[in-house]
């Protein structure tokens, strides 16, 4: 799932043609660490929701801080 | 110029421009106001914080009328308009100067309406406020919003931070931790994403405030876990009726002991607000869930998208703009993070020149606000048909 991620926010960020460093597992979504906003974030969960079938967030928002966090809420969304 | 009777003498505004006390302000509005012609119909425009108090003194001073530009592409800016020479070509041609304040509706298409409000009428609803509160800017400053925290601040005699241009969330973050923030308010959207980026940094919030699009129990409980300290409320609000209440109690929607007469569900379940004797219908569907009246979206086709209110049909028009798109449908999906996010289902004329066509589309969806760009892009042989022959809307 991280794979899925880590390439969904690749596609993002280069439709953006934003420049980034390499993004990893800790790498956090939206405190400075990625050129992305609420918009691009959502737009993430949208393709992910997408790509999977999986709706993790249902019930509501959940907390989450980095790619793999997120990555875990899809996981355990099965 | 003395100090008009709403401009508290102890109010201070940081932005990169550095530190600017209530007297300060003042001497720059009096400058504003002695630039301003003495002939003909003159009005103001500013952007961000700092400029917009001083243009709101200064137009005070000389009766002209503020137009204050919502989302600026460039820093903070006083222009001024003359009949016959249009310095700012925003502006709407406004009566002659009677010291209205114009501000811009954020919309789908990107072209905002202008919609005057007397001054006071903006200061009406603010209360003297407690404490030294220490407020950051979450809003666009021109937006009506913005304009009432910063108003906010400076009747209170509060501190209040404008953050640089295009800051980012993280860059909010690092801001709010650093000036120790006690008072903040933003849209539910701003919110979700203001808790991603603080993470595990603790921030003494005394108030929390929410508005501008419906706010979820999730979020309250994450804000009532991360803020135990702080008064949480949301507010609901039009464009027409402007603040019509606040519910303080941590819960979605507000009490069912509210639907009074001045509150009232219509017969199609949306919300009616009384005004002035009339009921005015909202539009807002609401749901009578045991105590609690629940906001349920909109009985039109509008959709909120972080605090931006959006036409997915208008969207829809400016795609079909496009000669190369035999048809096109935007729908709307529920979103945890900004609430709602477009989808865009596409068909090509000719599905070869997908490839060329891609480039294209996207730069014509660029020239929308960013909330009226569809998160997603399609491309389909046909459109999904109900059996009336009318394109599929709900997803």
């Amino acid at each position: 799932m991280i794979e899925r991620v880590v390439a969904e926010l690749q596609r993002i960020l280069a439709d953006k043609g934003e420049p980034h460093g390499p993004i990893t597992a800790d790498s956090r979504l939206l405190d400075g660490d990625l050129p992305i906003d609420s918009l691009d974030l959502a737009t993430l969960v949208v393709a992910l929701e997408e790509q999977t079938g999986r709706e993790p967030f249902k019930a509501g928002f959940r907390l989450f801080a980095t790619v793999g966090e997120l990555a875990t809420l899809f996981d355990e969304a099965a | 110029m003395s100090l008009p009777a709403w401009l508290h003498p102890d109010f201070t505004l940081t932005d990169d421009l550095g530190t600017a006390t209530a007297a300060d302000l003042i001497a720059a509005g009096t400058r504003l106001a002695d630039a301003l012609p003495l002939w003909g119909r003159a009005g103001l425009a500013a952007t961000g914080a700092r400029a917009i108090l001083t243009a709101l003194l200064a137009a005070e001073a000389r009766r002209t009328d503020l137009f204050l530009i919502r989302d600026a592409t460039t820093g903070a800016e006083i222009g001024y308009r003359i009949e016959g020479e249009a310095v700012i070509d925003v502006a709407p041609d406004a009566p002659d100067g009677t010291g209205l304040v114009w501000l811009q509706t954020s919309g789908s298409t990107g072209r905002p309406k202008w919609v005057p409000h007397p001054p006071e009428a903006l200061r009406g609803r603010i209360g003297p406020g407690r404490g030294p509160a220490r407020w950051l800017l979450s809003y666009a400053a021109g937006g009506f919003a913005g304009l009432q925290v910063i108003l906010s601040a400076a009747i209170g005699g509060h501190y209040l931070l404008g953050p640089p241009d295009h800051a980012g969330i993280g860059d909010l973050a690092a801001l709010a931790v650093r000036h120790r923030i006690t008072h903040l308010s933003g849209t539910p959207t701003f919110w979700r994403a203001f808790l991603m980026a603080l993470g595990t940094q603790t921030l003494a919030l005394e108030t929390v405030t929410l508005g501008g699009e419906a706010t979820d129990q999730a979020l309250l409980d994450l804000l009532r876990a991360k803020f135990p300290q702080a008064r949480l409320r949301h507010l609901y609000a039009t464009t027409e009726l402007g603040t019509v209440f606040s519910v303080a109690d941590g819960r979605a929607g507000f009490p069912a002991a509210w639907l009074d007469g001045n509150l009232a569900i219509t017969e199609h379940e949306t919300l009616a607000v009384r005004r002035d004797g009339t009921l005015h219908d909202t539009g807002d569907r609401v749901a009578l869930i045991d105590d609690r009246v629940l906001f349920r979206g909109r009985l039109d086709a509008m959709v909120n998208i972080g605090g931006v209110k959006i036409w997915p049909e208008e969207v829809e028009t400016h795609l079909l703009q496009l000669p190369f798109l035999s048809d096109a449908l935007v729908t709307t999906k529920p979103n945890p993070i900004t609430g709602s996010i477009l989808l865009a289902d596409l068909v090509l004329a000719d599905p070869d020149t997908q490839a060329l066509c891609e480039p294209r589309v996207k730069a014509h969806l660029a020239l929308l606000p960013r909330a009226a760009r569809p998160a997603m892009i399609r491309y389909r042989t046909a459109l999904p048909t109900g059996q009336t022959g009318k394109k599929l809307r709900m997803p």
